[in-house]
């Protein structure tokens, strides 16, 4: 069962993807598992700006060895990355 | 000769060898020919007019390569799409190029819902699954129907020996349209021959070295002219395609470099300082490795140090040319970069550059003027737009629009687009110069110059800034940076910090969208 921390953590990735990547797009969603490479959400300098926020808003580092994509392609990815790294 | 008989040589001479590799599925040249042949008698048997467009909207993989030659080999006309333009505006390129078929990857199904009902052309879908149309009068298949029918299945016959290639006597008629994103906004369809892709194929694959050993990553898209010419090259030589769709994540690109010893990386700018700057790149040694190509725009000499001190034991050419071109225009020799740094180097064999005035005067050594390319790539024209045509196509000589100049030894430079000269109260200022004077300073990661409408100077110069990570600054920063090397009228007035530069799909930066803020 997700925890609250998890669905805060959560919830503010989603507001941050939508807002930074979906503005004229409202018609179009995306799932908590959708791959943003695959559906094309985000692309390689957009994957920087989800680093940076990332690391701004959780407190945690991202080193370079870490930008793959079962730590960050998709909301659900990124949920668990975090919760790893804050311990 | 026409450009599917590459493969046909490729499977002749090495039907063992590798052909596409892509993530866990490696495909041999025979593999690749059995199915490009069972594709093409499918094409064949739609009895299209001879030249007929067939639009191609698919991800890199084993199937574009695939269907990319059998458009060919059935005569028609290959209409490579960007996949990442919006649905309206492929509707838009559709019409334009008349397409009667589209091979269409089903990922992009939700596109059609906006193309097909437009199209009054298109008349066959082809995709990985099976796919509604939404029309009655559209025939739709599946390649995977296709390559098990009986009717069109290849028998397994290799290419005779006897069977010779001539890039002399390629085919001038048109193969390709490749649509551009444009400078000014609106796509242009470049109409390329078989002659055009032959040729600069095979001089790309002379002045590169590539044999049959080697093998590339591609993370550049196929329907890009640089990536395109990744393909061809390769097929041309019978080496390997190593693709890899994932440069969002680079450390996974680096992982597939070194797993599957690839031999040569091809990047634009922003790919290389995408993984100077943020990733493990310089970090690794890449046993197999033995060149970078870097085109898709000028990269600034600063980076190309930090490759060349990254990776010394490595080649790297620098290279330049445009979509018109077929692409490649000139390269320079590996060997001399380091005393040529900031050259586009000499033309590639097969090809005259000459630099000439406004008036058509040829220029001598030093003196700048437009960069003119002569040659068998030379594009036929655009698609159905004569006066855009006829402003760059004068007697088979192709104008650039780009400014540059030629040293006593040959080599060529470029100063900047002619449309990105910025003229900001009475002196010229190339934006190039700019740019690269910025991304001298340490904290910044990348920079784009560009002119905005000014009351008094007519247009005045702005930067937008990506910084490193972590790092800081501000825009006195960096026009006392600029002011300390630039002539005062070149220091930029305005200066913008952004989290990213807004991109087309090539990577090349959109300045048109940064113009607009």
């Amino acid at each position: 069962m997700a925890t609250v921390e998890q669905e805060t953590i959560r919830k503010q990735l989603r507001d941050f993807i939508t807002e930074s990547f979906m503005v004229g797009l409202e018609d179009e969603t995306f799932e908590d598992s959708d791959s943003f490479m695959e559906k094309g959400i985000v692309d390689s300098t957009g994957i920087l700006e989800v680093t940076s926020f990332v690391e701004d808003t959780f407190g945690i580092g991202i080193e370079d060895e870490e930008m793959k994509p079962d730590n960050l392609d998709s909301v659900d990815n990124l949920v668990n990355f975090i919760r790893r790294k804050q311990g | 000769m026409k450009v599917h008989d590459f493969l046909e040589r490729a499977a002749r001479d090495h039907p063992d060898r590798t052909a596409v590799v892509h993530l866990d599925d490696k495909f041999t040249y025979r593999d690749l020919y059995g199915k490009y042949r069972a594709l093409a008698a499918f094409l064949d048997g739609l009895e299209l007019a001879p030249g007929a467009r067939v639009a191609l909207l698919w991800d890199n993989s084993f199937e574009y390569v695939m269907a990319f030659f059998a458009v060919f080999r059935a005569g028609y006309v290959l209409v490579p799409l960007d996949t990442s333009v919006k649905p309206d505006k492929l509707a838009d390129i559709i019409a334009d190029c008349g397409a009667e078929a589209l091979l269409c990857q089903s990922k992009f199904r939700r596109h059609l819902d906006r193309i097909l009902p437009e199209s009054t052309t298109v008349r066959h879908l082809i995709s990985d699954r099976a796919l509604k149309p939404g029309r009655e009068a559209i025939a739709v298949g599946t390649l995977a129907d296709i390559l098990d029918n009986d009717a069109y299945r290849h028998d397994g016959q290799l290419p005779g020996a006897a069977v010779t290639f001539d890039p002399a006597a390629a085919r001038h008629d048109l193969a390709a349209i490749f649509y551009t994103s444009g400078s000014t906004g609106t796509s242009k369809g470049v109409m390329l021959s078989h002659r055009n892709l032959v040729s600069n194929t095979e001089a790309t694959v002379e002045y590169l070295r590539l044999t049959p050993a080697d093998s590339v990553i591609v993370i550049l898209p196929f329907y890009y002219i640089y990536g395109n010419s990744l393909l061809l090259t390769h097929v041309a030589c019978g080496g390997a395609l190593v693709v890899d769709n994932r440069f969002m994540y680079p450390e996974v690109i680096l992982d597939t470099m070194e797993r599957e010893r690839v031999t040569g990386f091809s990047g634009v700018p922003s790919n290389f300082m995408i993984l100077l700057n943020n990733s493990t790149f310089t970090t690794r040694t890449f046993e197999n490795l033995r060149y970078f190509t870097q085109a898709g725009g000028a990269m600034a000499p600063e980076v190309i140090r930090r490759l060349i001190d990254a990776f010394p034991d490595k080649e790297i050419c620098i290279m330049y040319g445009q979509t018109e071109a077929a692409p490649r225009a000139t390269y320079c020799p590996p060997e001399r970069l380091r005393e040529k740094l900031g050259s586009i180097g000499i033309p590639v064999p097969g090809v005259t550059i000459k630099i000439m005035n406004d008036r058509g005067d040829e220029l001598p050594p030093g003196e700048s003027g437009e960069i003119i390319v002569i040659g068998d790539n030379v594009m036929l024209g655009y698609w159905n737009q004569p006066e855009e045509q006829a402003q760059v196509l004068r007697d088979g000589r192709l104008f650039t629009g780009d400014l540059g100049k030629m040293d006593d030894d040959g080599y060529f430079y470029v100063i900047g687009r002619k449309k990105e000269i910025i003229k900001c109260g009475g002196n010229r200022v190339s934006a190039k110069e700019v740019e690269e004077r910025i991304l001298e300073n340490e904290k910044v990661s990348e920079a784009a110059v560009f002119g905005v409408a000014d009351p008094l100077l007519g247009e005045a110069i702005k930067v937008a800034v990506v910084l490193k990570n972590g790092c800081r600054s501000g825009p006195k920063e960096i026009q006392d940076f600029c002011r300390e090397k630039l002539a005062i009228h070149k220091v930029p007035k305005y200066v913008e910090f952004l989290d990213e530069l807004p991109k087309y799909q090539s990577g090349k930066v959109n300045k048109l969208q940064l113009a607009k803020r």
